[in-house]
């Protein structure tokens, strides 16, 4: 009658469901346990600094709790023309009180990451303000030098009061919000991220098609060689692969610059004449040559691996049921090589987009890439938030890649080995 | 994170402790090479043996973000470090490092002038002490031109009487500076002119003109790496190069490369210590005490000897005179191979690091947009 009586009930007299579960539990207990270590790695070298990161992009609070007075009389500041005198005075205050606690200096690099020129200004504020009159202190800042009398100095100061911000983001697309709340592109000269972006993008897609093509024909070989043969190839795919990156760059240096070696050679076959020179280093050429090989083992592994699984019968199957041996190797061999295409391509053009060494070294004018940039403001100007900013991108665009792969072709279908 | 990242640190410190001697150990760190073998050799080992303590020599790569680091983390480790002019008013303007009285902090000159008055040149902040002046100037191949070299620079900017590819600087700093000089502003004695001109947007686009007009059709190679500009000359790759005279010396001097340094033009820049704050030898004394010893006259003239770069204090070129043949190799003499040698400072400029602070950034960016469009 009760469903106590219907229960199913263990030799020690435990409902079997309680039972099962309680075994169940201590299983689970003890795999979550085998992976904690993996787990606990992961949160901590990745899930934590990106999340940092994210954080570092879009956290302004820093200048708002610095100039409390001054955003608060700014909110009646139409934004057009030089703010009236209550805004000079909270500004003033504002900033006696972080001399006081020797914070203006960070007050002067946070404001000089949005506009270039506030360091000195700040400093000379710094000295001249020891001997400021009480009341009209418009005139007396706007005498310490004529940038604090420029309205763009105060847009700029405007923009720091919120405490987070997309700021960043925008200025990673050369583009910033303006007192208006409208979106606008920076000066005409100025704009170089959006070079750098498509740069470092057309970069890694040439040198990863390029891999591509000389990975292949290479694997295959590897693949279908008989062993003695193969190992000693692999070992010259993998020499490379073992010495340094800036051994490698700079070799292709000696060997390619105008009076390297290579157009010695074309000059001494009378290829070319000896004023006339191919220059094939210090631009575009020279990046695609250097990365090229130096990413090569990166696509040439994967495709090896999974070249190795196929089975040489399929072919012979497909030229036995009629295929000419192009269309054999098109419907039956190359199908079948994806997963290593796919793995080799996301690999060498997820290197390629953070590479920066190499280009800086042979790229020449065309050698800065967009990380250059973040290296740039995370060694020298300390704009951390900015690189973070940039970081994320550079990173988001990568999972849009790997997002597109994942519809096209599918995940699941990628082999390392 | 944090506490992990302490944890982490006091696990480190704790070997770090128990493997070293007693004696103190000052951590200075410095760009490595050639350069930090004249710091140990020059200043860091006589230091440290008047002191009885060890100097430890860390090299890095430049830049602020591993102090910051070690801050933010909450365990710092270097004492004292090597670091440009930039970064001496970065870092002060974080609080990283420690502030100088500096007359007090370090020592006069041997006739009793006060520091302050020894030293080339103001300080860049409060928490600079100088340590070499190096000069950016540019030398030619004299393979290229061997009956009449260019000796200004403005030859340097003249393709026609000297044609030949060009290497320089591959960012805006000096670069615009030497534009200027050879368009026909006059640095003279310390370059206020340029620098005047480079606060106008006008002077910004004269100077990049310029550029570009001595770099189009790909007549100019972009270097980084110090080692670079010498290794282009005397490959053949480029005719004349802009760069760091130390380099040029020890290709010219101690390797004997067929090359020559021209001075007019040249932009005076500087190294800097910095004594980091919170440092393991901060609370104690220790680091400032080795700072100002390396830093007194006769330590500064010490380096000299290993390198071609100047010492901060006037003083000490009277040390090196006197005891010429000051290079190492017992032969060559050292002063007029300074960038501050009267004859190489007849037309100069000083590179501004408060510019450079307050503008790096804009200027950075119209650089890097007129390198693409060339």
């Amino acid at each position: 009658m009760s469903s106590e009586s219907q229960q199913i009930l263990t030799t020690d007299g435990i409902p079997l469901e309680v039972s099962l579960k309680k075994a169940e539990r201590r299983n689970k207990i003890k795999a979550f346990l085998l992976v904690a270590p993996l787990l606990l790695f992961l949160i901590i070298t990745y899930v934590f600094p990106i999340g940092d990161m994210l954080m570092r992009s879009v956290d302004d609070k820093m200048v708002t709790e610095m100039l409390p007075k001054t955003f608060k009389a700014m909110e009646k500041w139409n934004g057009k023309e030089l703010p009236e005198e209550e805004v000079f005075e909270a500004f003033y205050l504002d900033f006696r009180q972080l001399v006081d606690e020797k914070r203006e200096g960070k007050l002067s690099t946070q404001l000089n990451y949005t506009k270039n020129g506030f360091k000195s200004i700040i400093k000379k504020l710094r000295r001249k303000s020891k001997n400021f009159e009480e009341g009209n202190y418009k005139e007396q800042i706007m005498a310490v030098h004529k940038r604090w009398a420029d309205v763009e100095y105060w847009k700029a100061i405007k923009r720091r009061a919120p405490a987070f911000t997309g700021q960043k983001y925008l200025k990673g697309m050369d583009m910033y919000k303006n007192e208006n709340g409208e979106i606008v592109s920076v000066e005409e000269d100025r704009r170089i991220h959006r070079i750098l972006w498509l740069r470092t993008l057309e970069i890694a897609f040439f040198v990863t098609l390029f891999c591509f093509l000389m990975a292949y024909p290479i694997a295959h070989l590897l693949a279908t060689l008989p062993m003695k043969y193969s190992n000693l190839l692999m070992i010259c795919v993998l020499l490379p692969f073992w010495t340094s990156l800036l051994v490698r760059t700079a070799s292709w240096m000696i060997l390619l610059q105008q009076q390297g070696v290579v157009n010695d050679l074309f000059v001494g076959i009378g290829l070319v004449a000896d004023d006339a020179r191919p220059q094939m280093m210090y631009n575009k050429t020279g990046t695609y040559v250097a990365m090229t090989q130096i990413l090569l083992p990166f696509m040439v592994l994967p495709l090896y691996s999974v070249m190795k699984t196929i089975s040489p019968s399929l072919m012979r199957a497909g030229k036995s049921l009629g295929g000419t041996p192009i269309v054999a190797f098109w419907k039956v061999y190359f199908p079948l090589t994806i997963p290593g295409i796919g793995a080799g391509c996301l690999l060498c053009f997820i290197l390629a987009i953070g590479y920066y060494i190499t280009p800086a070294l042979v790229g020449g004018a065309s050698g800065t890439l967009i990380s250059n940039q973040i290296a740039f403001h995370m060694k020298s100007t300390l704009d951390w938030s900015f690189a973070s900013a940039m970081g994320l991108m550079l990173l988001s665009g990568v999972l849009a890649i790997y997002w597109v792969y994942n519809k096209l072709v599918g995940i699941d279908n990628i082999k390392l080995g | 994170m944090k506490t992990i990242s302490k944890l982490l640190l006091a696990i480190s410190f704790a070997i770090s402790v128990t493997t070293s001697a007693f004696a103190t150990t000052v951590t200075a760190v410095s760009w490595g090479g050639a350069y930090t073998e004249s710091q140990k050799l020059g200043y860091g080992d006589p230091t440290a043996k008047a002191l009885g303590i060890n100097i430890a020599w860390v090299d890095y790569s430049g830049g602020l973000s591993e102090i910051k680091a070690q801050k933010e983390a909450g365990k710092i480790t270097w004492d004292i470090i090597d670091v440009f002019a930039m970064d001496t008013i970065n870092g002060c303007d974080e609080g990283l490092f420690v502030e100088f009285d500096f007359d007090k902090d370090f020592p006069p000159a041997p006739d009793g002038t006060p520091a302050s008055k020894d030293f080339f040149t103001d300080m860049p902040s409060k928490c600079a002490v100088g340590n070499i002046l190096y000069s950016w100037n540019y030398a030619y191949s004299t393979k290229a031109f061997p009956g009449k070299g260019p000796k200004t620079i403005k030859d340097f900017f003249n393709t026609k009487k000297f044609p030949g590819k060009r290497a320089i600087y591959k960012s805006a700093l000096t670069n615009l500076e030497i534009a200027l000089a050879a368009d026909g502003i006059k640095p003279g004695k310390g370059g206020k002119k340029i620098y005047k001109a480079l606060n106008t947007e006008k002077g910004v686009e004269r100077a990049m003109n310029k550029i570009k007009e001595l770099c189009a059709n790909d007549n100019c190679v972009f270097w980084s790496a110090g080692a670079q500009p010498p290794e282009l000359l005397v490959s053949g790759e480029v005719v004349m190069a802009t760069g760091w005279n130390g380099r040029f010396f020890n290709a010219e001097v101690g390797e004997g490369a067929p090359i020559k340094q021209v001075w007019d033009g040249q932009g005076l820049d500087y190294e800097y210590f910095v004594q980091v704050k919170g440092g393991p030898n901060d609370a104690n004394g220790m680091a400032k005490k080795a700072l100002a010893m390396m830093t007194n006259t006769e330590m500064l003239a010490g380096s000299a000897k290993y390198i071609a770069y100047a010492p901060w204090r006037k003083s000490s070129i009277a040390i090196m005179e006197a005891g010429e043949p000051w290079y190492k190799d017992g032969k060559t003499n050292m002063v007029p191979q300074m960038p501050t040698a009267p004859q190489n400072t007849k037309n100069y400029f000083l590179v501004d690091p408060i510019f450079w602070a307050d503008n790096g950034t804009e200027l950075g960016e119209k650089w890097e947009a007129m390198k693409a469009g060339l």
